[in-house]
């Protein structure tokens, strides 16, 4: 236990360090054993099949198994958003040696912090240089070097890095890069073998492409969920809640195109490489938009329309295809239920009439409810809603979990972060764990590709200073001595 | 009762018995008077965190702030009054269409006019096992659409987009 | 900024220029992609994933689109389902409306529900009931000749049967097993997992959504972001693990839960939490870190008139940006806020959340009276970034997913005319695209072409088998 110590608060300021994880060491509760575990295997007869399952694919072991994509190298340019950094992060936790170029001032990510509070800000603890937190976490294992392309000199060793990557990954708005000269239609002259994957909004060409502001700011999303109808689709209903106050379009909270395209910029380029590789095929370009890589999980949408023009409408914590499949207010938040086949739904009938009668009978004897698929009308949503939510009013998250899976239904609370952090399953995988980082130990989400037999995923690092890599990578990459790097420091140009 | 309102008014000697629900998110904080779907006599319900806090308490005479949204009456095989019933039930206007079915929509042509397998029942056409290759030949399945396509493409109803 | 690089950097690249590489370097760029990606002549070019034979053991959406990456990238794959019943998504349709028929010849009456859409592409589709002792023969006979399989039965499942990595491995050293599903070993290992599930377990819920003092409540993402998103990553994980095979010679066992995928997304939100105590919470359509960067409510609709309600209610929101100062000045100049570029001239002034409620609350007043296209067109006319969030239609409608390719029209060789966003929008390639052949298929519609003509197996044989519902 940490010593007690007199504090005066008299600022948001004065917090700061309270709560960091010397003092507050992570998690609160320890996760459960491997006993408490055990048991659960061995209720269900699978005991020996788990067993080798942890052996065999455990987190814990990531470090001491092979990498998959060691000897690839990625070459990724580009500022603010995180598409091209999370498809960058992909190569550098699957093993290939990622360079992530930013202009000498650093990416204006960097910078970035929840409702510009700089105390916010991780120090390195080395360095005592200041990155904001969502940088430090979408970029995992890239090497972080600094170039002006925007000067002759930095053109020539950009294009000298590029002559011999793999993958090139550009960020920047349409056009940037090939009026620059060192575009796609250049650089497959020095390197035809190179995967070419440009990442943006919504798209490099056609009438909505990516564009800027008269003063040169970008694009960012959530620009991209709001051209697909994704946004349009998010939120409650108006019926449900006043407009303005909740029953509105929402956005997701998170830049979620960026992570979207980013995964699928990774796995393209992956399958152009096996083509390369395998097939006796070329380099070529690829070309990801954050718009369109939603568009392709847009479920049925626009396949809809062309049925019988119905535009998707918003249908909050309810779903329109499934039932029960929602979350809705309970004591203490918002717990979610989902039990759609006739044997869950009923499952899911019999729990809550053990608290309620009424329940059973007018869910039951309903003939409207009786068929699955006439359960996903709107009315049928609104009464099974309304009197799964009188249950849920007098029951708390953890009773209400524990009371449905008792019946095999899939229910589940609506987590806040540090309820998620503190969740017994996410501590023992871990899904969250303490990293230590060049700014202190972080807690951090693991990959969700670290669970294999092989070659899982990793973290290794995460965050890096300005240009913390230039000498050590202009000098494998480009045969630039210390000293010429240095000066091209001075000159601006790294 | 709770996040119902079981109607008991009688009514021409028998009591109402209509169920009128209140949404969850719609009323887990709301105070006002809302009418019966059924007879039309009005409530005051006081709802707090999904508690009736007061209510529901007849208020004669008085003009309903809404109404609910769907209201059923199990005694009468579960007969319900659907959203957007006029004086009975609120509107649902944040829906894909104008009016939706509830069932599946019988569709024989997209919206650019061409033929969309999209109704029921379809003559058999499946082979050894339930196979089925990589045609429909439509002109002998279903000679009714595809004569119908035939005066659609003549008249120009059938368009790229 | 450079010399024009079209003029004058051409001829000091290395090797010979034809005509037609010269005139390429001329073009503008906007043109230049456009040729290269040649939208439309998709299956004239080589498919990446030729050879790749995949099964596909997978329902709902989360497994299936984990496979269909591969499909829509040209591997073949071969999906399993329960004879007679199909897999859940089949039967599962926006408010029970849209249905595609025939399901099977068996229920005739039955369609399948436009649930299934963009999970199942180009699949070949078989029908196996795995509890028959002689049908599990028949899959191992089909794991010999692929390449991995893809399921998500609870954890042990196939294991009983001698269908798990653990046997398949013997048969098929290659074999990339993959299972997905919500939670994987652990306390909550038979815990079963949806999309909703992700979505609320993670930590997404709780952020997205109106902010209380806003009267709002967590919001799901309609669309099931978490099982396709977990899908992505899936195909992230299948496509990293056959390089490494290329490598080794060996297959490999990838366990994937969807469940902890939203917290890998949320960015700085699990390390704040653990640095500093802070537990973050919803923001609406603003942002934490950016402002203006937000979506505004209009006065007005743009299409009052319309028949269909979600344009003549809803098409009253614009998505505004103006976050650099710069931006952020001319935003206020042009809306008569000047007093509040005075007030938050610096950007860490006005991320502030109590000035982002001031900001986005003045701005809402000064759009009371227009609408959505005005609001939009005033403030890109005047250079900055503002964008209609757009509906389904305006989706459909728009030129610049048609050029692109990225929704079309396509004649399905079963179902007929249906309309594509999936698969052409995963991204462009220039020379091995991916593509759709068709939207899916019925139930058990590749049994004979997978049982005799892959397999081998007599027609009697599969007859017999078809009228005892082992397929
Ligand atoms: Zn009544």
């Amino acid at each position: 236990m940490p010593e007690k110590r007199d504090i005066e608060i008299n600022s948001r300021a004065d917090t700061i360090g309270l709560m960091d994880l010397d003092v507050r060491p992570y998690p609160v509760t320890p996760p459960p054993s491997y006993e408490e575990v055990k048991s659960t295997y061995e209720r269900r007869k699978a005991l020996e099949f788990c067993d080798w399952a942890e052996d065999n694919l455990r987190f814990e072991k990531r470090y001491e198994k092979d990498e998959t994509l060691t000897g690839l190298t990625v070459l990724d340019i580009g500022l603010w958003r995180l598409g091209h950094k999370f498809c960058a992060s992909l190569f550098g936790e699957a093993g290939a040696e990622v360079v992530s170029i930013e202009p000498p001032a650093g990416d204006p990510l960097r910078k970035l912090t929840p409702f510009g509070r700089e105390e916010y800000f991780l120090q390195n603890k080395e360095s005592g240089e200041k990155c904001g937190m969502e940088f430090v976490n979408e970029t995992v294992n890239t090497y972080c070097v600094t170039l002006d392309v925007e000067t002759a000199e930095g053109r020539e060793i950009y294009k000298k890095m590029a002559a011999n990557v793999d993958v090139l990954i550009d960020g920047m708005p349409p056009g940037y890069m090939d009026d620059l000269g060192i575009g796609y239609r250049q650089l497959k002259e020095l390197n035809p073998r190179m995967v070419y994957v440009w990442m943006g909004m919504m798209g490099q060409w056609g009438p909505w492409k990516d564009k800027q502001s008269k003063f040169g700011q970008w694009m960012m999303e959530p620009f991209a969920s709001a051209a697909n109808s994704w946004i349009h689709n998010t939120g409650l209903a108006q019926d449900l809640l006043p407009r303005g106050k909740g029953g509105d379009p929402t956005r997701p909270a998170i830049w979620l195109a960026d992570y979207v395209a980013g995964a699928q910029g990774f796995l393209n380029a992956l399958a152009a490489l096996y083509w390369r590789d395998e097939q006796g095929g070329t380099g070529q370009m690829i070309e990801v938009s954050g718009a369109e890589a939603l568009l392709d999980i847009l479920d049925f949408d626009i396949t809809w329309y062309g049925f019988n023009s119905s535009i998707k409408s918003r249908t909050g914590g309810w779903d329109a295809c499934l039932n029960q499949y929602a979350w809705n207010p309970c004591k203490d938040g918002y717990m979610m239920i989902g039990g759609q086949t006739d044997k869950l739904w009923y499952n899911i009938g019999f729990c809550l009439e053990r608290d309620d009668p009424q329940f059973g009978r007018l869910i039951h004897e309903d003939p409207l409810l009786k068929e699955m698929a006439a359960r996903n009308a709107l009315h049928a949503l609104i009464k099974t809603y309304t009197l799964t939510a009188r249950w849920l009013r007098d029951t708390n998250r953890v009773e209400a979990e524990t009371k449905l899976l008792e019946y095999q239904v899939a229910a589940g609370p609506v987590l806040y972060i540090d309820e998620v952090c503190e969740f017994p399953h996410f501590k023992y995988r871990p899904w969250v764990y303490v990293h230590e980082t060049d700014y202190g130990p972080l807690l951090i989400a693991s990959s969700p590709a670290s669970y294999q037999l092989r070659a899982p995923f990793r973290c290794k690092w995460m965050g890096r200073d300005i240009g913390y890599d230039n000498y050590e990578i202009y000098l494998r990459w480009t045969g630039m001595t210390q000293s010429a790097v240095t000066a091209m420091k001075q000159k601006g140009v790294i | 009762m709770c996040d119902i309102i079981w109607c008991k008014k009688e009514v021409n000697g028998k009591p109402c018995d209509t169920i009128n629900y209140l949404d969850p998110y719609y009323f887990w904080n709301w105070e006002g008077t809302i009418n019966c779907a059924e007879c039309g006599t009005v409530y005051y319900i006081h709802m707090i965190q999904g508690f009736m806090y007061r209510g529901p308490e007849e208020r004669d005479g008085e003009k309903p702030d809404t109404s609910p949204i769907y209201a059923d009456k199990p005694y009468d095989g579960y007969s319900s009054y659907r959203p957007g019933v006029n004086g009975r039930t609120r509107p649902f206007q944040c829906t894909p269409r104008k009016e939706l079915l509830g069932v599946a929509d019988m569709v024989k042509f997209s919206i650019r006019g061409r033929p969309v397998r999209g109704w029921r029942p379809q003559p058999p056409s499946a082979g050894l096992a339930g196979s089925h290759g990589f045609k429909w030949d439509i002109a002998k399945l279903s000679p009714e659409v595809w004569e119908e396509y035939q005066k659609k493409l003549a008249a120009g109803e059938v368009k790229d987009w | 900024m450079a010399q024009d690089p079209r003029v004058t950097r051409m001829e000091e690249l290395p090797g010979p220029k034809s005509k037609g590489e010269m005139e390429e370097f001329k073009m503008p760029y906007e043109e230049y992609c456009k040729k290269l990606f040649d939208i439309g002549k998709e299956h004239t070019k080589p498919r990446p994933l030729k050879g790749i034979r995949w099964l596909s053991c997978t329902m709902y959406i989360f497994t299936p689109h984990a496979v269909a990456n591969l499909a829509e990238l040209g591997a073949e794959v071969i999906k399993l389902e329960i004879p007679r019943m199909g897999e859940p998504m089949r039967h599962t349709s926006p408010f029970n409306e849209v249905y595609l028929y025939p399901f099977s010849d068996m229920r005739p009456t039955t369609g399948t529900g436009l649930g299934y859409t963009n999970a199942n592409p180009n699949k070949y589709f078989i029908t196996i009931d795995y509890h028959i002792p002689e049908m599990r023969e028949v899959f191992y006979s089909l794991v010999k000749k692929s390449d991995g399989m893809t399921e998500l039965y609870r954890p042990g499942t196939l294991d009983k049967w001698k269908m798990s990595y653990r046997y398949l491995s013997e048969i098929n050293p290659r074999f990339i097993y993959v299972w997905g599903g919500g939670f994987g070993y652990g306390p909550k290992i038979f815990g079963g997992s949806y999309d909703i599930l992700g979505q609320a377990h993670a930590g997404l819920a709780s952020i997205t959504g109106m902010h209380e003092f806003m009267g709002g409540h967590c919001s799901k993402c309609t669309n099931w972001v978490i099982d396709w998103q977990s899908g992505n990553l899936i195909s992230c994980a299948i496509m990293a693990a056959i390089h490494h095979r290329r490598k080794t010679g060996l297959g490999t066992m990838i366990e994937f839960s969807q469940v902890q995928v939203p917290t890998r997304m949320l960015g700085h939100t699990t390390t704040m939490y653990g640095k500093f105590g802070i537990v973050r919470q919803r923001w609406g359509n603003w942002d934490t870190q950016l402002a203006v960067h937000g979506i505004i409510l209009c006065g007005k609709s743009d299409f009052p008139d319309a028949e269909n309600p979600q344009d003549k209610y809803d098409a009253r929101y614009v998505m505004v940006s103006a976050f650099q100062d710069r931006d952020f000045k001319e935003l206020c100049d042009i809306t008569g806020l000047k007093e509040l570029y005075e007030k938050y001239k610096a950007h860490k002034d006005r991320v502030e959340g109590e000035a982002q409620v001031e900001i986005y609350g003045a701005l809402e007043r000064w759009a009371a009276d227009k609408s959505r296209s005005e609001v939009a067109k005033f403030l890109t006319d005047a250079g900055l970034l503002a964008e209609p969030v757009r509906n389904d239609r305006e989706v459909y409608e728009s030129p610049h997913y048609r050029e692109r390719g990225t929704v079309r029209w396509m004649e399905d060789p079963l179902f007929g005319d249906v309309l594509v966003h999936g698969g052409y929008s995963t991204g462009l390639m220039e020379k091995t695209p991916r593509r759709i052949n068709w939207h899916w298929r019925p139930l058990g519609a590749d049994n004979k072409k997978i049982y005799r003509d892959l397999l081998g197996f007599p027609l009697s044989k599969i007859e017999e088998w078809y009228k005892k519902a082992y397929i």
